[in-house]
C-alpha cells in the first residue's frame, strides 16, 4: 500500500501517529510530500503592482526568498524522513492543494493522510469551517482514499442535540 | 478647438469628461493589462492632440509639480540604494533577534520597524523592500508567514502620515495647501498613532492562534552577513539619519523636501559608486519610470477636466455633503477619498480631491483644514480596505473564487474589509477633535 503523507511543518507527529496506529507498517511504501506554497509570492506581486512597480521582484531578492523556502521544506522533509525512515521525500512548488493531488496521481498513492488545517492556523476544531481550504480541496479531488487526522478535540463534546 | 476647429463650451466640456471618465476607468479596470502609466497618458494625449488643452497650460502644470516629481525620484533612489546597503536586511534580522525567540513580539517589531520605515522613507520602501525580507526571515524561522506579509502591507499605509515625506500622496497634497509642520503634526500625527495602535492589537486578536509558537533563535541570519560592505553600510546610516533630519528642518522651513530627498540620494549615489556597491543600471532598473508618466498624465487630465469647472462643481458638492462643519469635512473627505482610492489608486484620487478643493471658494478655514487632513488620512490609509489595489482586482479575485480557485488575495481582503474602516473611523473622529 503506497501511502502519501502531506507536511506542512507542523504535523509531523500527528501523521506518524495515525499511519503507526492505523496501518500495518510492514505492508506500507511512505511517501512524504512537502509542498512550497506559491501564494505568498504572488501577493508579493500583487503588492508590487499597486505601487506601480512591475510584479517580478529583483532577482537577488526572488533568490534570497526561493533559497529559504528550499532551506524550510528541506528541513520539514529531513524531520519527516526521520519518523519514517525510508520514506521517499518529495518536494514541490505551486498551490499546496494542487500539487498534493497531482502528486497523488503520479505517485500512484492508494491513500493520502492529511491534517484538516496547519497547527498554526486560527480555524475552529470542529465544524465544516475546521477542515482548511487545502484539505478540503485534497478530499473533493484526490484520486484515492484520504484520511484525515484530526487532532483529539472531545473537550468541544458533546454537541447540542 | 478640435483640431483648430472652434468647439461649443458645452461639448468641449462633455468631450473632456468622456476623456477622464475613460481614463480613470481604464486605470481601475486595466483593460489587457495595459500599465496605468498608459492609460493615464494615452488620456493626456488624447485632450492634447484633439486641442481640448492647451499644450502650453500642461507643460505649465507638469512644471509647476516639479517638486512632486523630483520627490518621487528621490524617494525612490533613496530606498534603492539603502538596500544596496543591507540596511533592510540588517533591521529585519535586529528586529528578530530582539524578538527573543517569541513570534508575538516579532509580529509586533516588524510593525515598529514597518512604522520607522515608512516615517523616514515612505510607504514604498516597507512595501516593496521590506515585505520580502521579512517573508525570507519568517519561512526560515518556519513561522505562518501571512500575519508577518499582511502586517508589512498593512503597517505601510497606515504609518504613511507620520510625516509629510511618510507618502508620495502627502507631497501631492502638501503642493497645493502648503501646511506647516505643526499644523501636519498636528491634525495627523496622534490619529497615526492611534491607528498604528488599532492595526496592532486587530492583528494580535485576529492571529493569537498563529502567534502562539516560538521560533528557534539558532535559525535566524546573523546581522552582519546583511552589511555587504561595512564602510556604506556606516555611510549609508549616517547619511540617511542627515537626511531624516533635513526632511524635519525642510518641512518647518516650508523648503522643498524633493531636495532634500535627492540630496540624500546622491550622497547615497557617491558612496555606492566609490564603494562599488552599485551601478547606474542597477539603480535605474530599481526606479519605477512609469511612475512618472501615471502622474504626468492625471495631471493633465485633471488640469483639463479643472478648466470645465467640474472639479470645482464636485468640491462644492463635497462641501454641501458635509454641511460646511469640520465633522462633516473630515469624515466626507475620509469616506470619499477612501472609496475613491479604492475604485481607482491613490495617486489619481488625490490629484482629483486636492484640485476639486482648490476649487472651492468662501470655506470657513477649520472645514477646509478639515477636508486637507481627510484627503491625505483617507488617499493614505484607504487602500488597505482592499489592499490588492482596487476594486477590479477585487472582484476578479472573486471570480477566481467562484471557480473554485482557492486565492490567497481575498485573504488580504477579509482583514482589509475588517480592520480598515475601524481604522478611518476612529482617525477621522481624532482628526475632528485635534481641528482648531
Amino acid at each position: 500500500m503506497r501511502v502519501l503523507c502531506c507536511l506542512d511543518g507542523t504535523n509531523i507527529e500527528q501523521v506518524h501517529k495515525a499511519v503507526s496506529t492505523m496501518l500495518r507498517a510492514d505492508a506500507l511504501i511512505i511517501g512524504i510530500v512537502y509542498v512550497i506554497d506559491s501564494g505568498p509570492q504572488g501577493e508579493i506581486e500583487r503588492q508590487r503592482e499597486r505601487f506601480l512597480r512591475r510584479p517580478e521582484l529583483p532577482s537577488h531578492r526572488r533568490e534570497q526568498m526561493q533559497q529559504a523556502e528550499i532551506t524550510a521544506a528541506e528541513d520539514i522533509l529531513e524531520e519527516g524522513g526521520r519518523y519514517f525512515p525510508g520514506a521517499e521525500l518529495i518536494r514541490k512548488e505551486g498551490r499546496p492543494e494542487r500539487e498534493i493531488v497531482n502528486t497523488a496521481t503520479e505517485w500512484a498513492a492508494d491513500l493520502v493522510v492529511i491534517c484538516p488545517r496547519s497547527a498554526q492556523s486560527a480555524g475552529p476544531p470542529l465544524g465544516p469551517k475546521s477542515v482548511g481550504h487545502v484539505a478540503r480541496f485534497v478530499l473533493d479531488h484526490a484520486p484515492c482514499p484520504v484520511l484525515l487526522v484530526r487532532p483529539i478535540a472531545r473537550e468541544v463534546f458533546p454537541i447540542p442535540r | 478647438m478640435l483640431l483648430f476647429f472652434h468647439l461649443p463650451p458645452l461639448t468641449k466640456t462633455l468631450l473632456i469628461s468622456l476623456i477622464a471618465i475613460l481614463t480613470l476607468i481604464g486605470i481601475m479596470v486595466r483593460p489587457f493589462k495595459w500599465n496605468e502609466a498608459m492609460i493615464a497618458m494615452a488620456g493626456a494625449g488624447l485632450l492634447l492632440i484633439i486641442g481640448l488643452i492647451n499644450p502650453l497650460d500642461a507643460l505649465t502644470v507638469l512644471l509647476n509639480d516639479w517638486n512632486i516629481f523630483l520627490f518621487f525620484l528621490g524617494m525612490m533612489a533613496l530606498s534603492a540604494l539603502a538596500e544596496a546597503a543591507g540596511l533592510f536586511d540588517w533591521l529585519a534580522a535586529q528586529a528578530a533577534r530582539l524578538a527573543g525567540g517569541s513570534s508575538r513580539r516579532l509580529l509586533l517589531n516588524t510593525f515598529l520597524l514597518g512604522s520607522v520605515i515608512s516615517m523616514v522613507l515612505s510607504n514604498d520602501a516597507t512595501a516593496l523592500i521590506l515585505t520580502p525580507i521579512v517573508y525570507t526571515l519568517v519561512t526560515r524561522l518556519r513561522l505562518p508567514v501571512l500575519p508577518f506579509l499582511f502586517a508589512c502591507t498593512f503597517i505601510a499605509d497606515t504609518a504613511s502620515f507620520l510625516l509629510p515625506v511618510s507618502n508620495p500622496i502627502n507631497i501631492i497634497v502638501l503642493t497645493t495647501f502648503h501646511l506647516d509642520l505643526w499644523t501636519f503634526l498636528r491634525l495627523l500625527f496622534l490619529p497615526g498613532l492611534l491607528v498604528i495602535c488599532i492595526n496592532i492589537v486587530v492583528f494580535f486578536f485576529l492571529y493569537r492562534q498563529q502567534l502562539k509558537g516560538s521560533f528557534d533563535a539558532k535559525r535566524l541570519p546573523s546581522a552582519a552577513a546583511s552589511i555587504r560592505h561595512k564602510n556604506y553600510f556606516r555611510y549609508t546610516c549616517t547619511t540617511l539619519l542627515l537626511v531624516a533630519l533635513a526632511y524635519i528642518i525642510a518641512s518647518a522651513t516650508q523648503f522643498p523636501l524633493s531636495l532634500v530627498a535627492l540630496g540624500g540620494a546622491f550622497l547615497l549615489l557617491i558612496g555606492a559608486l566609490s564603494w562599488k556597491q552599485i551601478t547606474f543600471k542597477a539603480i535605474g532598473g530599481q526606479i519605477s519610470w512609469s511612475i512618472f508618466g501615471f502622474i504626468a498624465g492625471m495631471f493633465i487630465v485633471v488640469r483639463a477636466v479643472e478648466d470645465t469647472n467640474l472639479t470645482t462643481q464636485f468640491g462644492l458638492l463635497l462641501l454641501h455633503l458635509s454641511g460646511g462643519s469640520s465633522l462633516g469635512s473630515v469624515l466626507i473627505g475620509t469616506l470619499g477619498a477612501a472609496i475613491g482610492t479604492n475604485l481607482v489608486n491613490n495617486v489619481p484620487m488625490a490629484v482629483v480631491l486636492t484640485s476639486s478643493l482648490r476649487g472651492v471658494q468662501h470655506i470657513a478655514p477649520s472645514t477646509q483644514l478639515g477636508f486637507i487632513a481627510a484627503t491625505i488620512f483617507g488617499c493614505d490609509l484607504g487602500p488597505n480596505l482592499t489592499t490588492v489595489g482596487s476594486l477590479a482586482t477585487i472582484l476578479w479575485l472573486l471570480i477566481l473564487r467562484r471557480r473554485n480557485l482557492e486565492v490567497s488575495g481575498l485573504d488580504y481582503f477579509k482583514i482589509g474589509i475588517l480592520v480598515t474602516p475601524l481604522m478611518l473611523l476612529a482617525g477621522a473622529l481624532t482628526i475632528w477633535l485635534l481641528l482648531p
